[in-house]
């Protein structure tokens, strides 16, 4: 039996002007899987294609050519987006809405049924540390405090694929630490994640394996096991890895 | 739909556009009646403060919703609010109705505020409260282009029409002919009878209770200004005497007569009998109304309401089409722009009927005209202000047509579009 939540083959997308011309390469035949219960980091420099494969992923953007299965479903089937939960490189929440409203707006939008919306975002609220501030509007909180909103958001409807871009993005050593062991626990707990990042001993804590892209095409991967074992400088090693491949 | 809905609900009430909306209520009901200046007379105040109180609220509600309407879409996308969105396993067609049911709510929540202030406080030229309202029944004549069908027919049949008639386009010999036919005058020559059919059937309730009516009436003379007319008026079993006015528009109470013979009560005819010593003109399409009481004020300016929010209706799905399509400047451009043409070409088509010495750019125009005031007939031709103003009892029947195109077809189209245009422009065009 196929246990890769993600399966990615020969993906191609070239971005087009009003006109239909090319106007940029992004992708130029990848592939890739994703296997149940990975913390699978998508590493790559700026403009190597990161964001554009987990916006495809997502259903948000549609591939040129090439073949993206979640689930075994096309990423635009509903069944498979309710299985999957999204954390933006940005927390863009409603500023207006507070804590919990947008956890529950979310959930709603998830499609759980109200009683089950309530108890899972007190919950999670709760779990994130954010229950005394559950009431005050998301626009004036710190973007740690944002941060955690939108994880709750994300995790609101208990996915089996979490999709974090760029996770640790912007907040303190503190707030980092408290979303990597996040990730760990949630790993542990057998959900399957996708994490992009530029913070590379971050992505060396928590991933399992790791592909690294560059202008568009898979240059290296591999489990973080194998690459830490192979490293001259384990404390290193991804970044090692990471300069080796992109620079190849 | 229903989290979508409180979204949009929380982003309209906390963002403040329904405090803003309640508070041009509040001043427009306080401050623009000082300025209201009319003929005089009692109902030409009423209609002159309709026309600038809850008129002036009508227009900043529909502009003010279609201009919402223009940022739902284009602001969550502009702040990538919106992929957040449609990732989630819900219908990009639940989030559109969300968003349009939200701003329906804001909408009918200023009318409703509008129309209780206009109960509240009155104009002060309604002493002894707010008139009535009225039924207006018009000739029962065959259409208009029907008519011109016929005269077409027989024109090409005749010999003697000059062959640039026989050749010109059916369709532009078609539309001349409708807006002849409903502009044609009768000429009434002194001493003469002349009658316009008007099937009773809708007032029969009315005549059988003896309710009274009233002819609604525009006399035009034919060599002289404002000469004095003088005649005798019958319906059915209603009568009335015209004498000496010099008046055009004239509403003569109708008097149920004692003694009419059936047969012509059967007749259900308008007869007009000219005892003056002018020809009388009138045109039956356009000058001729029968009055009858309807309901109380109150009613028709719930009536009146409703139109406005279908209105409103209609153009927040309009609103959302466009968010959902372009980016939030050009969709709000476009919506004014829209608006503004929707407005103006009725009367365009109006101004223009003949286009047979116009020349070829402005016979474009003209059926660009046309087929803009069709497609458009459903936001430019109801007049819900105009009906209150003038005390013309806005129809169910009608008011019914109205909902079911503007609440419930047009809506449904331009939101599925909405949804499917979101769900494949997620995302900023620079992302």
């Amino acid at each position: 039996m196929n246990d890769n939540i993600i399966e990615i083959t020969g993906l191609v997308k070239t971005f087009r002007d009003f006109w239909f011309r090319p106007l940029a390469a992004a992708l130029k035949g990848i592939d890739l899987q994703v296997a149940k219960g990975d913390v699978f980091g998508l590493l790559g420099p700026n403009g190597s294609g990161k964001s554009t494969t987990i916006k495809i992923v997502l259903g948000l953007l549609k591939p040129t050519a090439g073949k993206v299965s979640l689930f075994g479903l096309p990423p635009r089937d509903r069944r498979a987006r309710a299985r999957l939960g999204y954390l933006p490189e940005l927390s863009y929440l409603h500023p207006f809405l507070t804590a919990r409203e947008t956890v529950r707006y979310y959930a709603g939008l998830s499609g759980l049924d109200r009683r089950t919306a309530h108890v899972r975002t007190d919950q999670l609220l709760e779990q994130m540390g954010l229950a005394a501030n559950s009431n005050r509007a998301v626009g004036g909180f710190s973007k740690g405090m944002a941060r955690k909103v939108a994880f709750a958001a994300a995790l609101v409807a208990k996915p089996e694929l979490l999709v974090l871009d760029e996770p640790t993005s912007g907040l303190d050593p503190l707030a980092t630490r408290d979303v990597k062991e996040l990730i760990r626990s949630l790993a542990a707990d057998g959900m399957t994640v996708l994490v992009t990042s530029h913070q590379l001993f971050d992505m060396q804590d928590v991933c399992s394996r790791v592909t690294i892209l560059s202008q568009g095409q898979v240059v290296g991967g591999g489990t973080v096991a194998d690459i830490v074992a192979k490293s001259a400088d384990p404390r290193h090693a991804l970044e090692d890895y990471f300069a080796a491949s992109v620079q190849a | 739909m229903r989290h979508s809905f409180h979204l949009a609900l929380c982003a309209l009430v906390r963002g403040r556009v329904l405090a803003l909306l309640l508070a041009a209520v509040a001043l427009v009901h306080w401050l623009l009646p000082d300025f209201v200046r009319s003929d005089g007379t009692a109902a030409g105040a009423l209609e002159m403060w309709v026309r600038a109180v809850p008129g002036v609220v009508d227009v900043i509600v529909l502009l003010v919703v279609l201009v919402v309407a223009c940022g739902l879409f284009a602001r969550e996308r502009e702040e990538k609010r919106l992929a957040l969105t449609l990732v989630r396993p819900a219908h990009a067609l639940g989030v559109a109705y969300g968003k349009w049911l939200a701003l329906i709510a804001v909408a009918a929540v200023v009318l409703l505020c509008s129309s209780a202030l206009t109960l509240l406080f009155p104009p002060a030229s309604a002493v002894s409260g707010l008139p009535p309202c009225r039924h207006h029944y018009e000739p029962k004549m065959p259409p208009a282009a029907d008519v011109a069908g016929h005269l077409l027919e027989s024109y090409l049949a005749d010999p003697k029409t000059p062959e640039a008639v026989k050749k010109a386009s059916r369709s532009a010999v078609l539309t001349l002919l409708t807006t002849k036919e409903i502009d044609r005058y009768d000429v009434v020559k002194p001493g003469a009878t002349m009658m316009w059919p008007y099937g009773l059937e809708a007032l029969q309730e009315k005549i059988t209770a003896g309710e009274p009516l009233a002819l609604g009436v525009r006399f035009s003379t034919q060599f002289e200004m404002r000469a004095p007319v003088a005649g005798k008026l019958r319906l059915g079993p209603y009568t009335a005497v015209v004498s000496n006015t010099t008046q055009s528009v004239l509403e003569i109470p109708l008097k149920k007569a004692d003694a009419i013979s059936p047969e012509k009560d059967s007749q259900l005819d308008l007869v007009f009998d000219n005892t003056g010593k002018t020809a009388v003109m009138v045109r039956p399409r356009r000058d001729l109304v029968v009055l009858a009481r309807a309901d109380s004020f109150a009613w028709n300016l719930l009536r009146a309401q409703l139109e406005v929010l279908a209105l409103a209706a209609l153009l927040s799905a309009y609103g959302l089409f466009l968010s959902a399509s372009l980016s939030r400047p050009v969709a709000v451009f476009t919506a004014l722009v829209t608006f503004l043409i929707v407005l103006m070409v009725p009367s365009v088509v109006a101004q223009f009927p003949d286009e047979f010495n116009a020349e070829f750019a402005d016979r474009i125009g003209l059926a660009l005209s046309r087929a803009v005031s069709t497609v458009t007939s459903s936001v430019s031709a109801p007049s819900p202000v105009a009906d209150l103003a003038t005390g013309k009892a806005i129809e169910w029947p009608e008011l019914g047509r109205l909902l079911l195109g503007n609440v419930f077809v047009f809506p449904f189209v331009l939101l599925s579009l909405a949804a499917f245009v979101a769900r494949r422009k997620a995302l900023p065009d620079m992302d």
